[in-house]
Parts: structure tokens; C-alpha cells; sequence
């Protein structure tokens, strides 16, 4: 019987091929079709398997399983329903790839835009507080890949202070704290960082917290200033845009 | 004197069952180095062609393949076939990389002849003819047998490879440009040879012949 099982697992070895449809398309394993969402032609993509990916593969996600996706897989879906198709296809946005505990080079992290591939990768187990504004955090990101004439970070620089400067990146600096406050022209801590995560944290919050948010910025010359750069730059991509 | 030994019941079942392992064992091995026996050959009298200018004739090693082509969706990309077909660019086109039971890819000109193929550079090969823009359909519904364009990880890089799928891949509608729909022979395809460990295959099959049914 063990001579059987071996010859049985031995055939399996050589009949293991590592690729699917899905790496044909974007260049990660392991990935099955969850659902294509009518309503903007998003396609959600589950990794049940985990994968690793990246030049040096710095980028490992855990699979996920169904209870994990019946805990969040709505919030995402919902987040992402503020967004037309056609919004979408402007900021390279199609494919949305749902795993656990995603990490980039050692740091863990909510979400990995890839414009390039047109996905974005999404840790369902990320800080459950702040998930909603994450989707949105990341989604600023692909805008701004997308965009970065519109987005042209000299000129953000100038809105700050003259003797503030931001971390060279937004992991060099212990600058981490999310909740919302007014510091100086700042909305977080990690606003903080790098211009980039200071317009993505704006932007991310007044997605999903737009009533206190609104309020707090209407307190502060800058951020003031920070918000209109926003909608002035998004109105570009998109006339009807509003926050 | 030698005395003459009659064989028990039991050395005469023996015997037997080796003269049926043996069978059995040269009827496998005819089977397994056979991959084309049970597939079936098409008659290309009795197929209905809807326009048989659209109508695009593959040989393989197991047999013939139909494919018709969808100008209405996709006619840069149809055009494009036809002129690499009818310039006989095809011919020799080997289905260098393969997932097994998914899709078969092939039509690289440049370094994935068969008489000449280039393993380091296959599958970056261009044809001389340049980049096409991509055609894409939300009507086309990428079901089994579905023959496109591939491309590089951007749009508008559609130049001579195409793929077939061997299962229906809806996740693809909208992402390739299609160029039609193989309508007999299917069997045929599900026999190309695969990878072993890998979607690139080693001394992989290749396109016999890639014809037009009408000039």
C-alpha cells in the first residue's frame, strides 16, 4: 500500500504545473475569481494559498479562508462601489486581490498598489479600525500613480510650513499614529511622513469620515489649502468628482 | 531416464497471468506512447460554416483544428491573422508555452519555429509587420476553445502570438483582443504537450500547418 501511495504522490510531482490563467494575467499565484462586481466591473480575486511574489520577493500574503471573507469581504465591495467603472479604468484599477496578513519587505502593510497590473492587494486582516480608510488610503495611491503630473509634490511641499520637511519614506520615520487631529496642517501622525501618504491620509478620510474631517479642515489654513489642491487635481481626472 | 513433470493448477494460472501482465503491459505502452489514439478526426465536408472566408484550417499532431474568425469584433487583429497565415508565418509555430488543461500559446515568428527555435528568447519574438492596438470585447465571453491575442503586460502590444483557452476563462473577457472561436478539433489541442514543472515546454509540438479554408 506505501508503494502505491508513492508512485501515486511521484505522479503528482511531475504532473504539477505552477501557473494558472490568473498569473497569465497578473503575475500572481494561487489566486481564484471570488466575483465580478457588475455594478464597476471590478473583479475580486481570493488567495487561498498564500502567495509570494516581487523581483526578490519581498511581498508575501497569507490565504484566506470563508469565514474570513464573510467578515470582510462587504466592507470592501461597499468601499469600493464609491467608484464608477469608468473612474476606475482612469486610475488603472481592475482586478482586487483578497489575502491575510500582507507584508512588503519584512513590514507589514494594508494594502500594495500595482497600476502596472492594474491590482491592488488587500489585507483582510489588516487593523480593522482603520480598514475602510485603508481601501481608500491605497486607492489615493493608484490615483496618484496614475496622475503624478496632477499630484506634483514640490508644489504640496510648499503648501507646509517653511520649516517643515518630511521622512525621506514613509517607513523611515516612526511617525505611525492614524487617529485624526490637527497638527500643524496635518490631519495624522503618519500625514507626517511623506507628502505622498500626508495626500492619501487626506484624501482616505474624507472618504470615510468626510463630516468631522471637513470640520476640522475648515480650522486650519493649510489643510484648507491641502484639500482644495485635492479636488482641484481629481476634478481632472474626473469634473464630477466630490468628496 | 527423465522422468516427464506435469505442471501443478496453480503453475498453469501463473502462467497465464504472466501472458496477461505481459499484454496488458504492451497494450499500455501502445496506449500511453499513443496520445492521439482516441482522438477524434473531423470531416470537413460535413461542417456547417457560417462564411468560409472566415474559416481558419490548423494541423496538429493529433489531427485538424477549425477556427472561425470574428471579423465583427476584432477585425485589425482578424486582418492581421489572416496575412501572417497567408504568408505562411504560422507554419512551424511551436506551442512553446502551455497550461496544463487551461490555455496553449504559440506564433511567435521570430524565435519559436520549430525548425529553429530559440528557448532564451522565445515568446519575444516580434513578426515584421508591428504592434497592433488592442480590441477588446465585453461581448466575448473567453469560453473554451476561444483563440486571441496575446500581449505583453500592456495594452496595444498585440503583434503574432496567440493563445487558445482549453476551458472557459472568463476573467479574460475584456483583457485580450479575440480573434475567434475554434468550432471542431478541440480534442486535438487537448493534446499538446505539456511542461513538466513549468508552463515552457521542451521540445514542445508545434503548428503543422495554419491555412485559410478560402484565399
Amino acid at each position: 500500500m506505501r508503494y502505491i501511495i508513492l508512485i501515486f504522490l511521484l505522479f503528482f510531482n511531475f504532473s504539477y504545473v505552477n501557473a494558472d490563467a490568473i498569473y497569465n494575467l497578473i503575475k500572481i499565484p494561487n489566486l481564484e475569481l471570488h466575483k465580478v462586481d457588475n455594478k464597476n466591473d471590478i473583479k475580486y480575486l481570493v488567495s487561498k494559498k498564500g502567495f509570494v511574489i516581487g523581483d526578490t520577493n519581498n511581498i508575501k500574503c497569507n490565504g484566506v479562508n470563508k469565514n474570513d471573507l464573510d467578515d470582510t469581504f462587504n466592507k470592501v465591495q461597499n468601499n469600493l462601489r464609491d467608484y464608477s467603472s469608468n473612474f476606475l479604468k482612469k486610475i488603472n484599477l481592475k482586478f482586487v486581490v483578497l489575502c491575510k496578513n500582507l507584508e512588503i519587505s519584512g513590514i507589514n502593510t494594508g494594502g500594495i498598489p500595482d497600476n502596472k497590473f492594474r491590482t491592488l492587494i488587500l489585507d483582510l486582516k489588516f487593523n480593522q479600525k482603520y480598514f475602510e480608510r485603508m481601501i481608500h488610503h491605497e486607492i489615493f495611491h493608484m490615483i496618484d500613480n496614475s496622475y503624478p503630473e496632477l499630484f506634483k509634490k514640490n508644489k504640496w511641499r510648499e503648501l507646509n510650513n517653511k520649516d517643515f520637511s518630511y521622512a525621506a519614506c514613509s517607513t523611515c520615520t516612526d511617525l505611525l499614529g492614524l487617529n485624526l487631529e490637527i497638527i500643524n496642517g496635518f490631519l495624522t501622525e503618519y500625514s507626517m511622513s511623506t507628502a505622498e501618504e500626508d495626500m492619501a491620509e487626506i484624501y482616505s478620510l474624507l472618504k470615510t469620515n468626510h463630516k468631522e474631517t471637513s470640520q476640522l479642515i475648515k480650522k486650519d489654513k493649510i489643510l484648507i489649502k491641502k484639500k482644495n489642491f485635492l479636488v482641484n487635481s481629481l476634478q481632472k481626472i474626473d469634473e464630477k468628482f466630490i468628496f | 531416464m527423465i522422468k516427464k513433470i506435469k505442471p501443478t493448477l496453480s503453475e498453469k494460472i501463473l502462467f497465464v497471468f504472466l501472458i496477461l501482465l505481459l499484454i496488458f503491459t504492451l497494450g499500455s505502452f501502445y496506449i500511453l506512447n499513443n496520445k492521439c489514439l482516441f482522438v477524434k478526426k473531423i470531416d470537413l465536408d460535413n461542417i456547417n460554416y457560417k462564411d468560409k472566408k472566415n474559416i481558419a484550417i490548423m494541423e496538429v499532431e493529433c489531427g485538424k483544428v477549425l477556427i472561425e474568425l470574428n471579423p465583427n469584433i476584432s477585425p485589425k487583429a482578424v486582418n492581421r491573422f489572416k496575412k501572417l497565415i497567408n504568408k505562411g508565418s504560422y507554419n512551424g509555430s511551436a506551442f512553446y508555452r502551455v497550461i496544463e488543461d487551461t490555455l496553449i500559446q504559440a506564433g511567435d515568428i521570430e524565435y519559436g519555429n520549430i525548425s529553429n527555435l530559440n528557448y532564451s528568447k522565445v515568446g519575444t519574438g516580434k513578426s515584421d509587420l508591428g504592434m497592433i492596438k488592442s480590441e477588446l470585447s465585453n461581448s466575448f465571453l473567453f469560453n473554451a476553445g476561444s483563440v486571441a491575442f496575446a500581449r505583453k503586460d500592456k495594452f496595444d502590444t498585440e503583434d503574432s502570438e496567440f493563445f487558445i483557452t482549453l476551458i472557459d476563462i472568463p476573467i479574460y473577457q475584456g483583457e485580450y483582443t479575440p480573434i475567434g472561436m475554434v468550432i471542431a478539433g478541440m480534442d486535438a489541442l487537448r493534446k499538446i504537450k505539456v511542461g513538466n514543472k513549468s508552463t515552457y515546454v521542451l521540445k514542445p509540438d508545434y503548428i503543422k500547418s495554419l491555412k485559410l479554408l478560402v484565399n
